[in-house]
């Protein structure tokens, strides 16, 4: 697993109900029991943590959060977004 | 109908408001009858670096025109929006300044706030830690404090009796009254000026929002299928309420009587509502009023347009309602002055009351495509001429805090 993929767990774990709990590339986002709040607070992190910025309304369904394989893709391509045109966070 | 059992009955004999859609009741319920939106990209802050450009600003506030008070003029602007209002609310009730001596510890000023002088306390902050300058402006504790909107206004009108603010997010201004309307009917006082005063518009306040990702960067469109959030806003909205005897007595203007009150809270999340804790407070005010649901003409939801929020609010009103839901009117004035968080309970008691005035129901705008799971009558697009004989404002805020007044007409 490459460093990005292991910074996002770090921080998915750090806000699930059970920490203790395995977390893989394939699992559903709601297998984590994450509540609306805390996943404001782990995009935050996530943010924070790489210097980019995610677009996300948590009054819209979005399916490109469902695994937390798909949030690590997500992340990546925005990182690569931001470095491409040179924007700082 | 309404069994007051010998209880003091409370009765609305004076209202004001600033509001996105202008200042005045008479201006803002006249832009409430054409369906204007006073929603728009913001101009009073600077917006570069926001995702979140749009908001509900009060257009042309001139404090000069109706505040006249040295230490007002220098304060927060929510404390002038509150001023603004309750010399509104209290011109109209005709009530006779100065107050006897015999009065003035028989009023009451309750008048709250979500973030008070949130803006001032931001200005600070930068020219404390940005600017590196020695000292604040000595007013800037004053300002920034959420108790000193009720006592500029108490100061304003020599009230002496219960004067403080209160908090409660977004049902602050709802609280603020039904407080007041307890104080009057329980013996305490005989009047009082409640509501609430919100100015809380600025850059850290967006960011904060920004990052709760409740916001929309499109517009409020509250039981729309393409809702997708909340537009901040400010304002402020206060109404004169006084015992009924009294009121008459002295021939003042009665515009509704207040006469049902329910809070309750959820207990459950700090975001997510839950249908438990807002139906029982529609309940509970139903039962303090000594009504039925199908008494009930007209409902001004809270209606913030979050996914969560309007299909809650769908449901708990189902439960209480039940087949009446069918006959109800309801709608989201919320699409129209936006969210005005403390104040907006106070600005939306004041459309309830101007409804059974005018027999009139304020539109829902934005509402195309209706969610299927909002499937009540949330008046779509266009408002409605429908007689309003009693209508209920809800609030339900953030930490499931939950109020809901209910308003009806003036004693026959």
């Amino acid at each position: 697993m490459d460093d990005v993929a292991t910074k996002i767990i770090e921080i998915l774990r750090k806000n699930m109900k059970d920490p203790s709990k395995a977390v893989t590339l394939e699992m559903p986002l709601s297998d984590l029991e994450i509540e609306s709040l805390d996943l404001a607070v782990i995009v935050f992190d996530i943010e924070d943590t790489f210097g980019i910025e995610i677009p996300y309304n948590a009054n819209e369904e979005v399916e490109a959060f469902a695994t937390v394989g798909s949030v690590v893709d997500r992340v990546k391509s925005i990182i690569a977004e931001t470095k491409a045109s040179g924007a700082a966070a | 109908m309404i069994n007051s059992n010998g209880r003091r009955r409370v009765v609305v004999t004076g209202q004001g408001v600033v509001t996105p859609l202008g200042t005045g009741v008479d201006r803002f319920w006249a832009a409430l009858k054409n369906g204007e939106c006073g929603i728009r990209q913001a101009q009073s802050f600077s917006t570069e670096d926001l995702y979140i450009t749009i908001a509900g600003e009060v257009p042309d506030f001139d404090p000069k025109e109706r505040l006249k008070s040295k230490s007002l003029l220098l304060a927060d602007k929510f404390s002038q929006y509150a001023g603004c209002a309750a010399a509104e609310a209290v011109a109209q009730s005709k009530l006779e300044l100065p107050l006897k001596d015999s009065e003035s510890y028989r009023s009451a000023c309750i008048i709250g706030s979500g973030v008070g002088g949130l803006t001032t306390l931001e200005f600070s902050y930068k020219m404390l830690f940005k600017e590196n300058k020695r000292a604040t402006h000595p007013l800037t504790l004053l300002k920034a404090i959420g108790s000193s909107a009720s006592a500029h206004v108490s100061i304003e009108y020599g009230i002496k009796g219960p004067t403080f603010g209160l908090v409660s997010a977004c049902a602050t201004a709802t609280h603020s009254i039904g407080l007041t309307y307890r104080m009057i009917r329980e013996g305490l006082v005989d009047f009082g000026i409640a509501g609430a005063a919100e100015a809380s518009l600025n850059w850290g306040a967006t960011r904060a929002w920004q990052a709760m990702r409740v916001l929309s960067p499109d517009g409020l469109f509250p039981f729309s299928k393409r809702r997708n959030g909340t537009v901040l806003a400010e304002g402020a909205g206060i109404l004169m309420l006084e015992e009924y005897e009294r009121a008459k007595a002295r021939g003042a203007p009665i515009l509704a009587e207040l006469v049902g009150y329910g809070m309750t809270a959820d207990a459950a999340d700090m975001v997510n509502p839950s249908i438990d804790g807002a139906s029982m407070a529609m309940q509970i005010a139903l039962d303090d009023a000594g009504l039925s649901a199908s008494d009930i003409d007209y409902v001004n939801a809270h209606g913030t347009a979050t996914t969560v929020n309007d299909v809650n609010e769908t449901r708990a009103i189902k439960r209480v309602f039940g087949n009446a839901a069918n006959k109800l009117s309801i709608s989201s004035t919320k699409s129209m002055h936006g969210h005005c968080l403390g104040a907006g309970g106070g600005i939306e008691a004041v459309a309830a009351v101007k409804s059974i005035g005018e027999n009139f129901v304020p539109a829902t705008l934005g509402l195309d495509e209706i969610d299927p799971e909002c499937d009540l009558d949330y008046t779509p697009n266009v408002g409605r001429k429908r007689e309003v004989n009693y209508a209920m404002s809800n609030s339900f805020a953030f930490g499931g805090l939950n109020a809901v007044l209910v308003f009806g007409p003036p004693p026959a």
